[in-house]
């Protein structure tokens, strides 16, 4: 008998294998890629499992014009890094309609900036698989998601349509009108994440490090003022603080940690050391209970 | 580089001490949990969270908090740690199968939750499928039950080689040696038949914790291992790279100039560059003459590595086919003898059109016969043509064109098949193929027996009954059946000699 493998080896090799079903399967595959760390992670094997050929499907980024700027800069250096084919879309109709994070609920700026975003961009393009970081250990109601997850026609996860799996045998047969999400990283945890970013040595958006940053305390949660849309109410006011972000999503929603950590081992470490799990940064989450499953329904992953 | 090597390699490139916490975990063992409801399924997994994982502090203040206290101890109610899980049952999700990640000093632990009541069968045997390890968890005053016996029988048929019996609620029987005994004899009885290789029976109180993580006091008695030590000590996956070898290509890679690769997880066994690797159904033969992966070319390549290979002549071959070597390849089969478990609310339909799905293949199914169907309780067959919903049907498959398949107790991967819906596309069925035949017809007498004495007086001469010996052993028997069947013998093996307990202290 010889010595275990690694588990990262064993999770990557996992992934690689995924990535290379869906793609072998499915017509017209896309990465859906949020710029954190999990796509960050959910791009980096999807280059391994294609190396050396070209990614074989493109990056759709859903825009919601309300994303850090620094993240935006480094999905755009990265694509011309890597030579990736990007597509950003944006919902028009929703940004007329002024729906924005500062004024409107999370749930129907989600649900209006994010999950139609998605679905109008996935319809456009034809998409019949989308990749995605998603982890079953984000929380109790993603324990149960399947690798190929199923789609009725309208985006709709329906639990009755869920296809079981068995062994390493992907099953990526659609009905009419079906489509699927495919998570590779399945199997990963948040700590995972982080150990494979500082094993791989891959670039994250530098707002993972903590940093002098304009801030803004609002119901107990340090905000940060990215730009001027983001002013404090009457009371509040901008304060410089060594933040730093575990999550990266729209900045008015996303809630910073003060932290020393300013290179990826500290991080890492804090991550693997820290005392509660990564949602507690994610404000949309504690909306309304039973968020993410509502989110799950409606087809927002 | 191995895939040790390479780790090793890549842990001092991230300046990363053995001892941190940023360390790459030994392995990774997926664990299944199998008992009746309120046997202490939940409060076991919860106590092994709480004595050895890596929980997060607020997960634990949650406990402790919570005031809520385990049976009628003084200590706190750690099945509350899976009520997220327990809760998600409302989903109305079939096949109910949710996955707890966990970390201990030096492993990752993946647990596999599948309910024990209603529609176990099909739910146990979609999760057992991914499982390494099987925890059969019994109340110390009921002990081994009709229940257990179908248990083992389905981790059996999905080809779990390792069972621990976990038996609960020791505070409840005095701690008593012979109750203990009583049920360990009798799981032993129930294990004779199966082929596992290791089986383990734990005498534990999940409420206490006894022999969950720590040697228990109260059951001096027990010289064997407590729970945690043994799940640390099974076998990773991805550990073995004996084996034969076989690569099931998913697609092809092009660089845009010449390289033209065969990209594909190797399944069974090792490929080395210079190895002369056969396309099973065409039978035409090329060297390999690198292996790429994105983190460097590798010289050789083991069982659960991702990797692309690049051939020198192009034998044309691709999504689909099976490389192997050329002594010893897998089958190309026209018909093939399956069990199955039937997972769809549909019922097996005679009119509806079915595709067989290999790891990578895709085949249309011409017939697909239902011979009978297994009782998992007697393990006996009985003559059927119908079959639905959580039965275990023994079939008859011709498929519309060959495939490379092979006898899932020879090489499991690339003996696994799910039966495919053509129309609507959903999973039908999965199981074991148990036969397969080239010339359309599956040879009843004709078979060679190899024999469990034939063996142990034979090629397995020099093996004791221990575990890692029952594994040899199973090895050795496959291999010879792998190589008597590439060259046309029908063969049929017994499996390894009865786990015994005067010869083998270890169980
Ligand atoms: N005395 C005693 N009670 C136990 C033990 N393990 C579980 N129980 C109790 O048995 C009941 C069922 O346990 P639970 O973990 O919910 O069972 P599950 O249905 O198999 O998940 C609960 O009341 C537990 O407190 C044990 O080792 N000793």
């Amino acid at each position: 008998m010889t010595a275990s493998p690694s588990h990262l080896d064993l999770l990557e090799a996992e992934s690689i294998h995924i990535f290379r079903e869906a793609a072998a399967q499915f017509r017209k595959p896309v990465l859906m890629y949020s710029i954190g760390k999990d796509s960050t992670v959910l791009l980096h094997l999807a280059r391994k499992a294609f190396f050396p050929q070209k990614l074989p499907f493109p990056l759709l980024h859903i825009d919601t014009t309300w994303k850090f700027r620094d993240m935006i800069a480094f999905r755009d250096k990265t694509a011309k890094d890597f030579g990736l084919d990007l597509i950003v879309h944006k919902n028009e109709d929703g940004l007329k309609q002024g729906i924005n994070p500062i004024d409107f609920s999370p749930s129907i700026y989600t649900d209006v900036l994010k999950t139609q975003g998605l679905k109008q961009a996935l319809d456009k393009y034809g998409f019949d698989a989308a990749f995605g970081g998603a982890r079953r250990d984000e929380e109790a109601s993603r324990a149960k998601e399947r690798v190929f997850s199923f789609r009725a026609a309208g985006h709709r996860w329906d639990p009755r349509k869920q296809r079981p799996e068995m062994w390493r045998l992907l099953n990526g047969r659609l009905g009419t009108g079906e489509s699927v999400r495919v998570f590779p990283m399945s199997n990963w945890t948040e700590k995972d994440v982080w150990r494979y970013i500082l094993r791989e040595k891959l670039d994250v958006v530098p707002l993972y490090l903590a940093k002098e940053r304009p801030t803004i305390e609002r119901n107990g949660q340090l905000l940060m003022q990215d730009d001027e849309r983001l002013q404090p109410k009457p009371g509040e006011k901008v304060v410089m603080r060594k933040i730093r972000f575990r999550t990266l999503g729209c900045y008015p929603l996303t809630a910073a940690v003060e932290s020393d950590a300013s290179d990826m081992e500290s991080i890492v470490a804090e991550t693997i050391n820290a005392q509660t799990s990564e949602r507690v940064g994610r404000l949309i989450d504690h909306d309304q209970s039973g968020a993410m499953e509502k989110k799950k329904q409606e087809g927002y992953f | 580089m191995t895939i040790q090597a390479s780790l090793k390699a890549s842990t001092a490139a991230a300046g990363v001490k053995a001892a941190s916490p940023l360390r790459d975990l030994n392995g990774i063992v997926h664990l299944l949990t199998c008992g009746s409801v309120d046997d202490g399924k939940s409060t076991l997994i919860g106590r092994l969270l709480w004595d050895a994982s890596d929980l997060y502090e607020d997960q634990r203040e949650n406990v402790r908090k919570s005031g809520r206290k385990a049976a009628d101890s003084d200590l706190p109610d750690f099945s509350m740690l899976l009520d997220g899980l327990v809760a998600e049952r409302e989903q109305g999700i079939t096949i109910d199968i949710a996955w707890k990640y966990f970390d201990t000093e030096t492993r990752r632990f993946v647990i596999i939750d599948s309910p024990g009541h209603e529609q176990y069968t099909r739910n146990m045997a979609s999760g057992a499928s991914f499982a390494d390890v099987a925890i059969l968890l019994v109340d110390a005053r009921s002990g081994v039950k009709k229940q257990t016996k179908r248990h083992a029988a389905i981790l059996d048929l999905v080809g779990v080689k390792r069972v621990v019996l976990a038996v609960n609620k020791m505070d409840l029987v005095g701690y008593s040696e012979d109750v203990f005994r009583k049920i360990e004899a009798d799981f032993r009885t129930l294990c004779w038949k199966f082929g596992f290789w290791d089986a383990t029976a734990i005498p534990l109180s999940a409420v206490y914790g006894d022999n969950v993580s720590t040697k228990s006091d109260a059951m001096a008695w027990y010289t064997g291992p407590h729970l945690l030590e043994h799940l640390e000590k099974a076998p990773s996956r991805g550990t073995a790279s004996s084996g034969t070898f076989r690569f099931p290509v998913q697609t092809v890679l092009r660089d845009g100039q010449d390289f033209r690769g065969l990209a594909g997880t190797v399944s069974s066994g090792s490929v080395n560059v210079g190895d002369s690797v056969t396309d099973a159904l065409s039978g035409r033969s090329a060297k390999v003459i690198r292996i790429a992966t994105m983190d460097g070319d590798l010289k050789s390549a083991t069982s659960g590595q991702a990797i692309a290979l690049q051939l020198d002549v192009d034998i044309d071959v691709s999504r689909g086919a099976v490389l192997s070597s050329s002594e010893m390849r897998p089958i190309a089969a026209q018909t093939v003898e399956a069990r199955l478990v039937w997972l769809s609310e549909n019922a097996f339909n005679p009119r509806t059109g079915y595709l067989l799905r290999t790891v990578t293949d895709l085949i249309p199914i011409s017939t697909l016969e239902i011979k009978a169907l297994l009782d998992l309780e007697t393990m006996s067959s009985h003559p059927s043509a119908s079959c639905g919903v959580n039965d275990i049907a023994v079939t008859k498959i011709t498929l519309g064109r060959p495939a490379a398949i092979d006898v899932f107790s020879d090489i499991s991967e690339t003996g696994t098949v799910m039966i495919v819906d053509a129309v609507t596309g959903a999973s039908i069925a999965g199981g074991v193929v148990t036969a397969v035949n080239a010339k359309g017809e599956i040879l009843g007498d004709g078979h060679f027996n190899l024999t469990r004495e034939m063996l142990a007086n034979g090629l397995c001469r020099d093996l004791s009954l221990s575990s890692s010996d029952r594994e040899e052993f199973t090895r050795r028997a496959n291999e010879a059946a792998i190589l008597l069947r590439s060259a046309g013998v029908s063969v049929a093996i017994e499996p390894p000699p009865p786990i015994d307990d005067g010869l083998d202290p270890g169980l």
